[in-house]
């Protein structure tokens, strides 16, 4: 790839990104969590695909949001890489799983049950989808830091939202339920469509991954307590604190 | 089952082990373990199941083996965590898969890939065996305060050892070799046979594991020379990976106090 070849589907080129890089799933995010930035440009927008530049702690660093999905998570990935991207954090919203989880709770996601398709194309099933240690212990200082409360775990990484929210209605319905059973029975804190490709992709191109997500709502708590939370900003703040902690200790050992 | 009464094949009941256990698969290496703690006693020795049981720090903390394999280690899994125990570090030997491995050099074990049979009896494959992470921060720790040459990673549990050492005289021999390549492309740094069940069971349980493991030679480093053989013979030593655990599991014990 030359210099100044764009990457098919992101439509950026070399220098268009920083090594850091956040990955929410809605383009209508990317400016949201830019706003942080110092400096934000707004670099390329095409398809779901969203991405802006800025610095933190004079460290380059990017957003860019990959769409609903593990297929264009992946392309998101891959073509981050060619970019020179190194260090990835998924920013997003989820469902909870386990009833000691509230609605504004954060999940820091430890490793992903690869409930998906995408992953298949690159690995045998029995891999684990594992985040990066320095990417989660940088997420939970930095929810700590700020007094966010947190879980820290597994997420379920689906292909299909409403195969989630409506499995009764599936012709595979008793697999779904029974699959969901399993899933919080193996400790899963939270429910989302992407960190297991996001993970995938970062082992075998031996790059750094980790995610943090919004619990928005939970539906194994009661009638009472389904909540449905829509303020991003712990969220977003404890991501790009993270972020700062990373660049720092990444800093200490070069 | 009564709380007095002894588990089927451990042979324990509550009381006779801490909160922390170690993990090796070979009872004959229990003894080399248990004599790093403060006043070890053996508890029982039924099957391939050694348990000692002493102090760390003051804290009490025990080693059982689990005999070979996700079966066994399963069943030893199941029964401590049945008598308290919370916490589980597994303490082995393992194959060195990333070309450039220091013969010798320390794996701390991140996640499992679930190349085995047991771990699929309670959750389907896609979920992760994955180790908690104050574990893995505590045995990296370790690692450093013993001084030894470490790295971090996922670790190949395997069913079969003669299927990974000699692939070529299975049957399946293609489908063998393929996976393996795939492990090594996704970035395992060992291959052992225990983790991942333990990994997996422990998250059912809602209890604590993690693994560090001593590497032999990757197969770009095996050793040629007379010489080089001695190197190797004295690096991969079990003591080290031993001084590793005990270490981490000190810290593990010292973060857990401030808590």
């Amino acid at each position: 790839m030359l210099e100044e070849d764009l990457v098919h589907h992101l439509q950026m080129k070399k220098g268009d990104v920083g090594r850091y890089v956040l990955l929410p799933g809605d383009p209508g995010r990317c400016e949201a969590i830019a706003n942080y930035f110092d400096d934000p440009q707004l670099v390329a927008y095409n398809r779901e695909y969203k991405t802006y530049t800025g610095t933190l702690l004079g460290e380059k660093v990017s957003v860019t949001s990959t769409g609903i999905g593990c297929p264009s998570t992946a392309i998101a990935v891959e073509e981050l890489v060619m970019l020179g991207a190194d260090t990835f954090i998924r920013v997003g919203t989820s469902g909870g799983m386990q009833p000691y989880e509230k609605p504004g709770d954060l999940a820091i996601v430890t490793a992903a049950i690869r409930d998906e398709g995408t992953t298949l194309q690159y690995m045998p099933p029995e891999f684990p989808a594992v985040a990066d240690v320095e990417v989660v212990t940088a997420l939970r200082e930095a929810a700590i830091k700020l007094d966010n409360p947190y879980h820290l775990g597994i997420s379920q990484s689906k292909d299909s939202f409403y195969g989630q929210h409506q499995p009764e209605r599936m012709p595979s319905a008793n697999r779904l339920l029974d699959r969901w059973k399993a899933w919080k029975m193996g400790g899963a804190i939270c429910s989302e469509m992407e960190a297991s490709s996001i993970f995938i992709l970062s082992s075998i191109l031996r790059k750094r991954a980790g995610g943090i997500m919004l619990i928005v709502a939970n539906q194994e708590l009661d009638e009472p307590h389904r909540t449905v939370i829509r303020d991003l900003t712990d969220l977003i703040e404890t991501s790009i604190e993270a972020l700062r902690i990373l660049i720092e200790r990444d800093r200490q050992k070069a | 089952m009564r709380e007095q009464d002894l588990q089927h094949h451990i042979q324990l009941r509550r009381g006779d082990v801490g909160r922390y256990v170690l993990l090796p698969g070979d009872p004959g290496r229990c003894d080399k373990i248990a004599s790093y703690f403060d006043y070890p006693h053996l508890m029982a020795y039924n099957r391939e199941y050694k348990t000692y049981t002493g102090t760390l720090l003051g804290e009490k903390v025990s080693v059982t083996s689990t005999g070979i394999g996700g079966p066994s280690a399963a069943i030893a899994v199941e029964e401590l965590v049945a008598i308290g125990a919370d916490t589980f570090i597994r303490v082995g030997t393992s194959g060195g898969i990333q070309p450039g491995t220091i013969p010798g050099e320390i794996a701390v074990v991140t996640a499992a890939i679930r190349d085995e049979g047991t771990s699929l009896h309670y959750l389907p494959v896609e979920f992760p065996a994955v180790a908690d992470t104050d574990v893995v921060l505590a045995m990296i720790e370790g690692a450093k305060r013993a001084g030894m040459p470490y790295r971090v990673g996922i670790s190949q549990t395997k069913d079969s050892y003669y299927g990974e050492v000699e692939p070529e005289r299975m049957p399946i021999a293609n489908q063998l070799i393929e996976r393996w390549d795939a492990w090594v492309a996704g970035g395992a740094i060992c291959s052992e046979m225990e983790s991942a069940a333990i990994f997996i069971v422990s998250s059912i349980h809602h209890v604590r594991a993690g693994g560090v493991m001593l590497m032999s030679f990757s197969e770009d480093n095996t050793p040629q020379t007379e010489e080089e053989w001695q190197r190797f013979e004295e690096m991969f030593n079990i003591e080290r990976v031993i001084q590793t655990a005990i270490e981490g599991l000190k810290v593990l014990i010292e973060r857990d106090s401030k808590k």
